[in-house]
């Protein structure tokens, strides 16, 4: 019980204090690491618990930050439209991907949801008339919610931080629920799954589902945290880099997520000032990190935390 | 109507010609993939290094047609140095672990040789021989494409009979089919997968030098190679050269006359197109009987 309250507690100092102290680029930059670590929680449902390697996840991510960009340019900013055609268009670009790409083995997973992935990046990058081709698109209306206005950083800071507490939970009941332990049986075993009559491609139809749903939610207010979605956003490259923030943070556990979102957007921030062979850095971070902490920080934490108990008892 | 004919000719020529080029460049990556189980993704950095190597070394003027094996060595001794570390150590991890890492050696070297050599488009000076355009039906063709067509055809031949009707080709099939037989049998396979993975270095820098004279060569391209390779061995179907072959081929052909119809989109006609063609075979054109335990 104690365990719950700080659990619940802890984050909402951190974001209460968070609004009240740091200045605008802070908290745009803070907003846009908890989106991206919603998106990265998503991914590791697929990953960590149903073993379903992604290369294509920025694409449900961008995709359903182009589709909220494009409605809210239509239709005005009303926070339930943009979520509402962002966790739409992230469902519908999962459940897509989901018909092709499942009923392949591992390693053509990987490859079939990066092409899967491609393809919405060709749509991006070439139909101008709608998406704005290379130059993606700006002069996005304010966020509203009812009589208001959502256009300080404070305002959509505390929106994300709300939709990522959202979706965490979300996210902790799906593992938790029969669907998630289903899942990692597929992952575990999928033979004797199959033979108690779990169907494979049903559960992890619907795992893949839920993320796109949740990377949809996060991918929607991305646009108006970065006044700008681009055709980089669904790029198979960006996939790969939500992967290496998972890595970062743990696969397995959901709040390593936003740890590895953390550091991996703090290092690009504050490195990309100091250097231009930005790109090279990025390599040695995927290589490094593969090298040396394949088990991620959560991991490393909670071995950390075993480690002090024992010795306190 | 001989205009509808020589332009189908062209065009079909065209498809082959980027299929040859596929074909040496995807199955370099397939039998890394089928034998050691390893994605490489830094497989597009070879065949740009190849294109660099060529162009430069035509550029000296030294005999043209050794720019190939050159660009062949090179690639091949920067796969065998990456073989030694760190890939070695990767063979038994996760997939998704091999990814990442080279993933990341992909995106070491392709900022290396925009440092090194910048971002300009770099187009060979080709020499005489394969320059210039023959007629076709009354309709012009380059040259350069022809002799693509040739090599491909060629190297396509030579590999074949390397993978299928020598003891080191049987060796290497008997180790994708089962590795601890071939290592009860006293073959050091260890020795093998660096072998394969000089080969698949060399294969992908040598398409790289031949395909300099028709992409030309520019940062991005790697990319854009990999995922063409990866197309190639998915629709393919792993562990087989005749799937290799026919990935090539669909491919080749599918992004050719998809250029052809919706030059606007037609990468994404293609990828629909390929999309399609794996939900009714999602193990590829060629796929080899599973053992399911």
């Amino acid at each position: 019980m104690k365990r719950n309250i700080a659990m619940v507690a802890l984050p909402a100092a951190a974001a209460a204090a968070a609004a009240l102290l740091a200045d605008d680029f802070v908290l745009r930059f803070l907003a846009e690491i908890l989106l991206f670590g919603i998106a990265v929680m998503s991914l590791d449902i697929l990953i960590g618990f149903g073993g379903l390697m992604s290369l294509g996840h920025a694409a449900l991510f961008g995709g359903a930050a182009y589709a909220a960009a494009i409605a809210a340019r239509q239709w005005g900013g009303d926070v339930a439209l943009v979520l509402g055609s962002g966790i739409a268009t992230g469902m519908v670009l999962a459940a897509l991907m989901g018909v092709v790409v499942l009923r392949s083995g591992h390693l053509f997973l990987l490859i079939l949801t990066l092409l899967m992935g491609q393809m919405v990046w060709e749509v991006a990058f070439h139909w101008r008339e709608v998406t704005g081709g290379a130059d993606g698109l700006r002069g996005l209306p304010a966020l509203s919610l009812g009589p208001w206005t959502l256009s300080t950083a404070r305002a959509l800071f505390l929106l994300a931080a709300l939709l990522a507490a959202v979706a965490f939970v979300v996210g902790r009941s799906f593992v938790a629920a029969p669907i998630g332990r289903a899942l990692v049986g597929t992952r575990e075993e999928p033979i004797r799954m199959a033979a108690l009559g779990y169907s494979l491609f049903a559960v992890r139809f619907r795992a893949l589902v839920l993320a796109g749903a949740l990377a949809g939610a996060a991918g929607a207010l991305f646009p108006f945290v970065n006044l700008y979605v681009g055709p980089q956003s669904v790029h198979w490259t960006q996939s790969a880099a939500m992967v290496i923030m998972l890595v970062i943070g743990g696969i397995g556990s959901l709040w390593g997520a936003f740890i590895g979102s953390a550091v991996y957007l703090g290092i690009q921030t504050y490195l990309s000032a100091y250097t231009d062979r930005w790109q090279l850095c990025v390599g040695l971070v995927f290589v490094l990190t593969v090298l040396l902490l394949p088990n991620g920080i959560a991991s490393g934490l909670r071995i950390l935390r075993d480690r002090l108990r024992r010795r306190g008892a | 109507m001989p205009d509808f004919l020589g332009y189908a000719a062209i065009q079909t020529l065209n498809a082959l010609s980027f299929s040859a080029l596929l074909l040496l460049n995807g199955l370099g990556l397939s039998v890394v993939l089928s034998l050691m189980n390893f994605v490489n993704l830094a497989h597009g950095s070879f065949f740009l290094m190849g294109s660099y190597v060529a162009i430069f070394w035509l550029g000296t003027g030294a005999p043209w047609w050794l720019a190939f094996p050159a660009a062949f060595l090179a690639a091949g001794l920067a796969g065998a140095l990456l073989e030694r570390f760190p890939f070695r150590h990767f063979y038994a991890r996760p997939h998704l672990m091999q990814v990442l890492l080279t993933y990341g050696l992909s995106l070491i070297f392709a900022d290396l040789m925009r440092w090194g050599i910048g971002a300009q488009i770099l187009l060979p000076e080709l020499p005489g021989a394969l320059q210039g355009v023959v007629f076709i039906l009354d309709m012009p063709f380059p040259v350069f494409r022809l002799f693509l067509i040739a090599a491909g055809v060629a190297l396509g031949l030579l590999l074949w009979l390397l993978l299928d009707r020598t003891i080191w080709g049987a060796v290497l099939r008997a180790a994708v089919t089962d590795r601890g037989i071939v290592e009860t049998l006293g073959i050091d396979t260890r020795r093998v997968f660096t072998v394969v993975l000089v080969l698949s270095a060399g294969l992908g820098g040598l398409s790289g030098a031949l395909g300099a004279g028709m992409l030309a060569a520019y940062p991005g391209l790697d990319e854009e190679v990999l995922l063409l390779a990866l197309v190639t061995v998915v629709v393919g179907g792993l562990g087989s050269f005749g799937g290799t072959v026919a990935g090539a081929l669909v491919v080749g052909f599918a992004l050719t006359f998809s250029k052809v119809w919706f030059p606007e989109f037609a990468n994404l006609a293609a990828f629909a197109a390929l999309a399609l063609l794996l939900l009714l075979r999602p193990a590829g054109l060629v796929a080899p009987p599973l053992r399911r335990l």
